[in-house]
């Protein structure tokens, strides 16, 4: 044999090896490198070389090898054939926890305001009366006080700020806000926390969330608190809601109103197919107050309310998460409960 | 404060034709909201909600006033009736002289009475039976009810003496501040001690004989034997009154009315149709002329507001886009019974008697813009500039992070609350050591908590048909503070029934989420470690680990520690460009080993060493898995031999015994 020969074997293998329809690598490596392969036959017929043309043989064999493994190799790494799955059989999950539903509506709030310019801040849930009641325009044994149930704290009295009380709303967070800006508007600011009243029933529970914008800068009105609310609404509870607001009264709003969200279920009609809609009052769900922000809270925050308007709203975060469509939460007590078989269905 | 209106008798103070569906929405938009419309005694009737600063709408007339002016802005016929009551009464029998008066203007703005002869004990008519039904209050006889039903009807509270019985106690009316340790009893038989202060009524002798504005006393109250009657209003001042009525806990319809400031004008108009009423029902007689004592009446102060202030709070313009004229604007404050006057751009506004919550220009806007409609202003986003500066300390984003991520690898997370039970605070610290409750409503929520973990065991308990849970919750706890607000401390706690290793690989895995992946845990004591990462040589702190009853795993975590640590971002290792060798060595070890502690050790053998895993334990056969690596070179297998000897007698030290050679 001389080297034309072999070169012409060599590349009969390979060509061989191309059109090989055996998938299985281990017989590929036994039919090409095995002891009685063709590899090895081709190796013993290099004896039969010319002793100058062995060293160029012998180089090519080598090739030839290192050809056949890696063409082998990859052939073992191509994907195999798919065969037979029943695909009718139910599937195995990964064991995922819940994340509890009051954060998500928190979560989902604070983006909501975050895209037109809030920013959420965190104040405290035991708090100076000073913060909570009396800067608020709210001074001792007033009559609005009898509206929060409030949570006393055993401890001293401090001669300016008060009692400590548990926050009964999350209005303490204006005066605080004003102060961590130093008086400075402008000023749009959503706090989300923890509140406590002294009340329990289906519809109460002693702690609970509220979330208060506050909003102050030159030229705010009335219209910007309506444009903000029919903003939050579209977005929280689906395109086509609707706010609105009536008057009312808080001591630290002056105008102050109440909010309502159209029903989404009637479309604020009151009215389903002629009947009347099981899911609000008369097309509208109350979710809170809100008002222009007194001008003396203002002041208590050191903002000249000559110069400057705001408005402020609080609401439950309970309260404005359980009117989502089809939610059908009953009893919020069960959001405090622990219980695995409520908070697992979020 | 809800009131029950009945249509009917609303009609006999309003004229319109508007039904009641229209009423009730016309006026929940531009007035006090009515709730529900009730189906009592064959009438509609209005549960209306009257706000603590409108006490002038706590009546059947008051809310005829509102709804007046609010059905004709909708373009519907309202008008409010005239009430047709006589200005003055004059005895028709013999003359009963009135008991002597003395007044204290600055306890009583006004004292107004009058003397009915020959009251008969007649039962309550038909149709005020009715009404007292329709609107919740109870009836006795007609003597009684007529001061329920006038106070109902206008808005002002009085109260029948039996005028024999006061005669009798001499005959005086003195107004004056109680002194603590003065004992009276109510009509209804329940005795009390003053504190001091209380404004009460008191004849010659210094006898409590009434406590004015809240309720009746049994010594000069109507009884069986009643026959004449002094029908008397007083106006105690509002503070007062919520005082004596807060201390004593006397929460009558009377007191939560006059502790909100009711228009002492008012009183007249009551006494006379009280006195027709006992007239036409008792068949009394007028005995003596209308006594009329009243130093508090003043008009209240005016408000100035400029247009401007007015246009600013609306957005609007008294010409261009939203257009609300001055015309306009006068016209809604003179509907309202206001006295305009206007001056360069302002207005001089002089509220009408029973409006004295009308003190500031931002409550005139709010008359304005709610008689206007609010539906009528446009919605709009403000345009303003957005704040940046944010608040340091928090960051909402990185919590709801790992409240994420925490979820979906297979934990709950738990709101539970922040207040305690004695049992639970116990399980952190001593009573005295946490903050109380003054008033708790429940026994279980006394205490504010001094950690989380507590709870979430109590949570574990509660689902004990779960066997294999892990929840956590990101709440505060509260820390006191001498003389100042506790310290809130943001906390992220875990329990769970997985084995310690899982419940730590949780906590790691969190941890290399945010790019940290040095977590260690100092062991305190057989139960009990601390959570740290040690960076740039520094160790910082996050929390602790502890066993717990059961084997359950608690760890609590200080939020403000977490977000020193935690990054956004990793930085970026070189991709090695040299072969990295992994081995792996047994070492029988002696119980209760701190293997941490012996895996510290083994990593600090040689620079080489860049990785020493835990792989299995069986028995006290502890596998490892050690990863070398040299940057520069590839590394040899004779390279590792005296490392390898170096590990073996590291371990010997600690009475580790290598399994098989090196």
């Amino acid at each position: 044999m001389n080297l034309e020969e072999l070169q012409i074997k060599i590349k009969t293998i390979k060509e061989q090896l191309k059109n090989e329809s055996i998938v299985d690598s281990e017989l590929l490596q036994t039919k090409y490198l095995g002891k009685k392969g063709s590899f090895n036959d081709l190796a013993k017929a290099i004896g039969q070389i010319d002793p100058e043309q062995k060293k160029e043989a012998g180089k090519l064999l080598n090739e030839l090898k290192i050809h056949l493994t890696e063409t082998i190799e990859k052939l073992g790494k191509s994907p195999k054939k798919a065969s037979f799955e029943d695909l009718t059989a139910p599937g195995i999950e990964p064991k995922v926890g819940h994340m509890h539903p009051v954060s998500q509506a928190m979560e989902e709030i604070t983006q909501i305001f975050e895209r037109i310019g809030f920013s959420r801040a965190r104040y405290p849930e035991v708090d100076w009366d000073w913060y909570v009641f009396e800067s608020l325009n709210m001074p001792k044994s007033h009559p609005a006080r009898d509206e929060w149930e409030t949570f006393f704290v055993e401890a001293p009295v401090d001669p300016e700020k008060g009692k400590v009380v548990l926050t009964t709303h999350t209005s303490n967070g204006q005066v605080r806000e004003m102060e961590r800006l130093k008086s400075k508007p402008p000023i749009r600011m959503i706090n989300i926390a923890r509140c406590y009243r002294r009340q329990q029933d289906a519809t109460h529970t002693q702690m609970f969330h509220q979330f208060e914008g506050l909003v102050v800068d030159t030229g705010i009105n009335i219209q910007h608190l309506k444009g903000t609310l029919d903003y939050f609404a579209e977005q929280f509870y689906g395109p086509g809601t609707k706010s609105r607001i009536r008057p009312f009264h808080f001591q630290f709003t002056e105008p102050s109103f109440e909010v309502d969200f159209s029903c989404h279920i009637c479309n604020g009609t009151g009215k389903i197919n002629e009947e009347k809609c099981k899911f609000c009052k008369s097309g509208w769900h109350e979710v809170g107050g809100a008002g222009m922000v007194h001008p003396n809270v203002l002041k208590a925050g050191g903002i000249d309310p000559e110069k400057y308007t705001g408005f402020a709203f609080g609401w439950g975060v309970e309260r404005t998460y359980t009117l989502k469509q089809g939610l059908n939460i009953d009893d919020i007590r069960l959001l405090y409960s622990g219980d695995l078989r409520f908070l697992e269905q979020f | 404060m809800n009131i029950l209106i009945p249509h009917t008798w609303l009609l006999e103070h309003l004229d319109t034709d508007a039904d009641p569906k229209k009423i009730q929405e016309y006026v929940s938009l531009c007035g006090p909201s009515i709730e529900r419309i009730y189906d009592i005694e064959s009438d509609k009737v209005y549960d209306i909600e009257v706000t603590t600063n409108r006490v002038d709408g706590m009546s059947i007339r008051g809310i005829a006033r509102e709804a007046a002016v609010i059905l004709q802005q909708f373009g519907i016929k309202a008008k409010l009736k005239p009430n047709n009551l006589p200005q003055t009464l004059r005895p028709e029998t013999e003359v009963l002289p009135l008991p002597k008066i003395s007044n204290d203007p600055k306890l009583s703005k006004r004292l107004i009475c009058v003397v009915l002869k020959g009251v008969q004990r007649n039962p309550t008519p038909e149709w005020m039976a009715k009404r007292l039904l329709q609107t919740e209050q109870n009836v006795h006889d007609a003597v009684i009810d007529i001061t329920n039903y006038v106070t109902h009807e206008l808005g002002h509270p009085c109260h029948a003496f039996d005028y024999d019985k006061l005669m009798r106690t001499g005959g005086e009316i003195n107004v004056v501040e109680a002194k603590a340790g003065e004992k009276f009893i109510t009509l209804d038989a329940n005795e009390f001690e003053t504190v001091g202060g209380e404004v009460v009524f008191k004849n010659g002798e210094g006898d409590i004989i009434d406590l004015p504005s809240i309720k009746g006393t049994a010594n000069t109250s109507i009884d069986d034997t009643t026959q004449n009657v002094l029908l008397l209003l007083e106006s105690i001042k509002a503070e007062k009154v919520r005082f004596a009525s807060m201390t004593h806990a006397i929460r009558t319809v009377a007191a939560q009315l006059m502790e909100k400031n009711v228009d002492p004008n008012l009183a007249k108009d009551v006494l006379v149709r009280g006195a027709q009423l006992y007239q036409e029902l008792c068949n009394a007689q007028i005995a003596s002329e209308i006594y009329d004592d009243f130093p508090g009446n003043q008009p209240l102060k005016p408000v100035e507001v400029k247009l401007e202030t007015i246009h600013e709070y609306l957005g609007t313009d008294a010409a261009g886009k939203q257009v609300l004229t001055t015309q306009e604007i006068i016209s809604i404050l003179e509907q309202l019974e206001c006295t305009v006057t206007s001056k360069n751009q302002t207005l001089i506004i002089q509220p009408p008697s029973f409006r004295p919550d009308l003190t500031i220009p931002a409550d005139i806007v709010e008359e304005i813009a709610r008689i206007y409609g609010y539906h009528k202003l446009p919605s709009v986003i403000m345009d303003t500039q957005i704040p940046t500066e944010k608040q340091k300390g928090v960051n909402f984003t990185l919590e709801n992070r790992i409240k994420r991520f925490l979820a979906s690898i297979g934990l709950q997370e738990i709101y539970s609350y922040s207040m305690v039970s004695e049992q639970i605070a116990l399980q952190t610290d001593s009573l005295e050591n946490h903050l109380k409750l003054q008033n708790p409503l429940t026994d279980d929520r006394i205490y504010l908590r001094k950690s989380l973990i507590p709870s979430l065991k109590e949570i574990l308990d509660q689902n004990s048909h779960i066997s294999d849970l892990s929840v956590f919750e990101i709440a505060n706890v509260y820390l006191p503070k001498k003389n100042d607000l506790p310290n809130e401390s943001l906390r992220l706690s875990i329990v769970s029934t997985k084995p310690y290793r899982e419940v730590r690989g949780i906590l790691e895995s969190l941890l290399a989420q945010f790019f940290v992946t040095n977590l260690q845990v100092t062991q305190n004591s057989d139960t009990t470690g601390t959570i740290l990462v040690s960076e740039n040589d520094k160790e910082i702190g996050l929390g602790i680990v502890t066993m717990q009853s059961n084997n359950r795993v608690a760890i609590e975590l200080e939020f403000s520690q977490l977000l020193l640590i935690l990054k956004t971002h990793p930085t970026y290792q070189s991709i090695p460009k040299t072969a990295i060798v992994t081995e792996d060595m047994t070492f029988t070890l002696p119980k209760k080993i701190r293997v941490g502690e012996i895996m510290k050790v083994m990593s600090e053998v040689s620079t080489l060493i860049t990785k020493v895993e835990l792989k299995d334990i069986y028995n006290r056969n502890y596998s490892f898995a050690i990863t070398y690596h040299d940057p520069k070179q590839n590394i040899a297998s004779d390279d590792l031999k005296p490392v390898r000897k170096k590990i073996v007698q590291e371990l010997e030290k600690h009475q580790g015994i290598l399994v098989g050679t090196v």
